[in-house]
């Protein structure tokens, strides 16, 4: 089974700039396949499988087609929540929070190409999770957000700076993120922003999309 | 290839807590039970790894440990079978990332889901529920009779589960069951180790 293709050092942090998530509810009934095609489409560099309900057999299905996608654009592909779905689906990169493996468990399974992201709670999770081997985190969340009610405050974009001040791998921002404030995360130190209601829930996704890619490149000073 | 078990132990946190599941599977194994399904839905992963582990340690060799849904834990724990249902990955994907010899077992409730988990290569089906039972409240008890449809038409081991009590065991394997699984029977029983050896022993006889 293959997985995992190395995104690892400059490649992952551009990767990471615009992440997109996936959410069915949010997506208006259009298929995970039509929004990841028009977010490729606008300039997403990184998409994540987010699968909270359902079973996988059909998750293995909508995988394959989004994987498929990914690959011919060298977008990187992520799982979220279960290892053995991401390296079912020769994923790029398995996302991880509190209530799932534990990332030393999930890195005796992926290997070492599998990028492995983490999402802490506090800070002190931020420096575990690194220690701990995971390859970027998400921090969030930013701003106020409607998607996670579970989410807890924002916690804006100071912790941000205080994470990337403390870590060296990369950091993406997630929470309420579109493209009026995504400047202001990577000003405080982001790699990207990851994104699920501002892209994925758009009239036009692809637009979207490019507004936030534009609005990172922006703030990072490239083309 | 491991073979596949007769009397299967499920674990129910309710019926007995998780702290406890390893030292009881540990003796009812000695007892008979051949393999003990860790199922806990609600538990973080993390936490199901830790039990999974303790559980796998307790059992030595005596019982083959099954993972329910999740073959990430299953790989780490060094388990012995997965048990899939209808939402868990297919069995044809579940068989690639699983070591050779590792038994899959497919949750069935129809006699076409036990077809498609035979095309997809399961070891066996576990089918139900046979009887009514108080951790499946509002289910429909389907009877032997739902047994012998699905064993008449499929060639790999069914194995019976829902409210079997040592007493049923011959009716349900008479009707073409391979074996039993068991949640309450042992798990609720005043006496847990009497209890295996008396469905062991029913088992035996109809066998």
């Amino acid at each position: 089974m293959a997985s995992g293709t190395g995104f690892r050092g400059d490649r992952l942090r551009k990767a990471l700039r615009v992440y997109v998530l996936t959410d069915r509810s949010l997506a208006r009934g259009r298929s995970e396949r039509e929004i990841v095609e028009a977010a490729i489409a606008g300039g997403a560099t990184a998409i994540q499988l987010r699968w909270k309900t359902g079973s996988l057999h059909e998750a293995m299905a909508i995988g394959r087609e989004l994987g498929d996608l990914c690959r011919a654009s060298g977008v990187m592909f992520v799982v979220n929540d279960r290892v053995d779905l991401a390296i079912a689906l020769g994923a790029d990169a398995v996302h991880l929070g509190d209530e799932d493996l534990p990332i030393p468990a999930a890195r005796r399974i992926v290997g070492d190409a599998m990028v492995i992201g983490y999402s802490p709670a506090t800070l002190d999770d931020a420096l575990q999770g690194e220690r701990l081997g995971a390859d970027y985190l998400g921090v969030g969340p930013i701003y106020g957000t409607a998607t996670k009610s579970d989410a807890g405050e924002p916690v804006g974009t100071q912790r941000i700076t205080e994470v990337c001040r403390s870590i060296t791998i990369p950091v993406v921002g997630i929470g309420g993120i579109n493209a009026e404030n995504a400047g202001a995360v990577i000003e405080a130190g982001a790699a990207g922003v990851a994104v699920i209601s501002s892209v994925v829930a758009a009239d036009d996704v692809r637009e979207a999309t490019m507004r936030l890619a534009k609005a990172v490149q922006g703030a990072i000073g490239v083309e | 290839m491991n073979s596949i078990p007769r009397l299967h132990l499920i674990s129910d946190s309710r019926l007995c807590p998780l702290d406890r599941f390893a030292a009881l599977s540990r003796v009812v194994a000695c007892a008979g039970v051949s393999a003990v399904h860790l199922r806990e839905k609600m538990l973080p992963a993390g936490e199901l790894l830790a039990a999974a582990v303790v559980l796998r340690e307790a059992l030595g060799g005596s019982a083959t440990l099954f993972i329910n849904d999740r073959i990430d834990l299953a790989l780490l724990s060094d388990a012995g079978g997965v048990q899939l249902g209808e939402g868990s990955l297919p069995v044809s994907g579940a068989r690639t990332l699983l070591p050779p010899g590792v038994l899959i077992g497919r949750s069935v409730h129809d006699v076409a889901g036990a077809r498609r988990a035979t095309e997809d290569g399961a070891d066996f089906v576990m089918a139900g529920h046979v009887y009514e039972t108080a951790s499946k409240l509002g289910q429909t008890a389907r009877g032997t009779a739902f047994i012998e449809s699905i064993a008449s038409v499929v060639s790999i081991p069914v194995v019976a589960i829902g409210g079997i009590t040592p007493e049923r065991v011959g009716d349900v394997m008479r009707a073409g069951a391979y074996g039993v699984a068991v949640q309450s029977g042992i798990l609720a029983a005043p006496d847990p180790e009497t209890a295996a050896r008396s469905y062991t022993e029913a088992i035996n006889d109809a066998g």
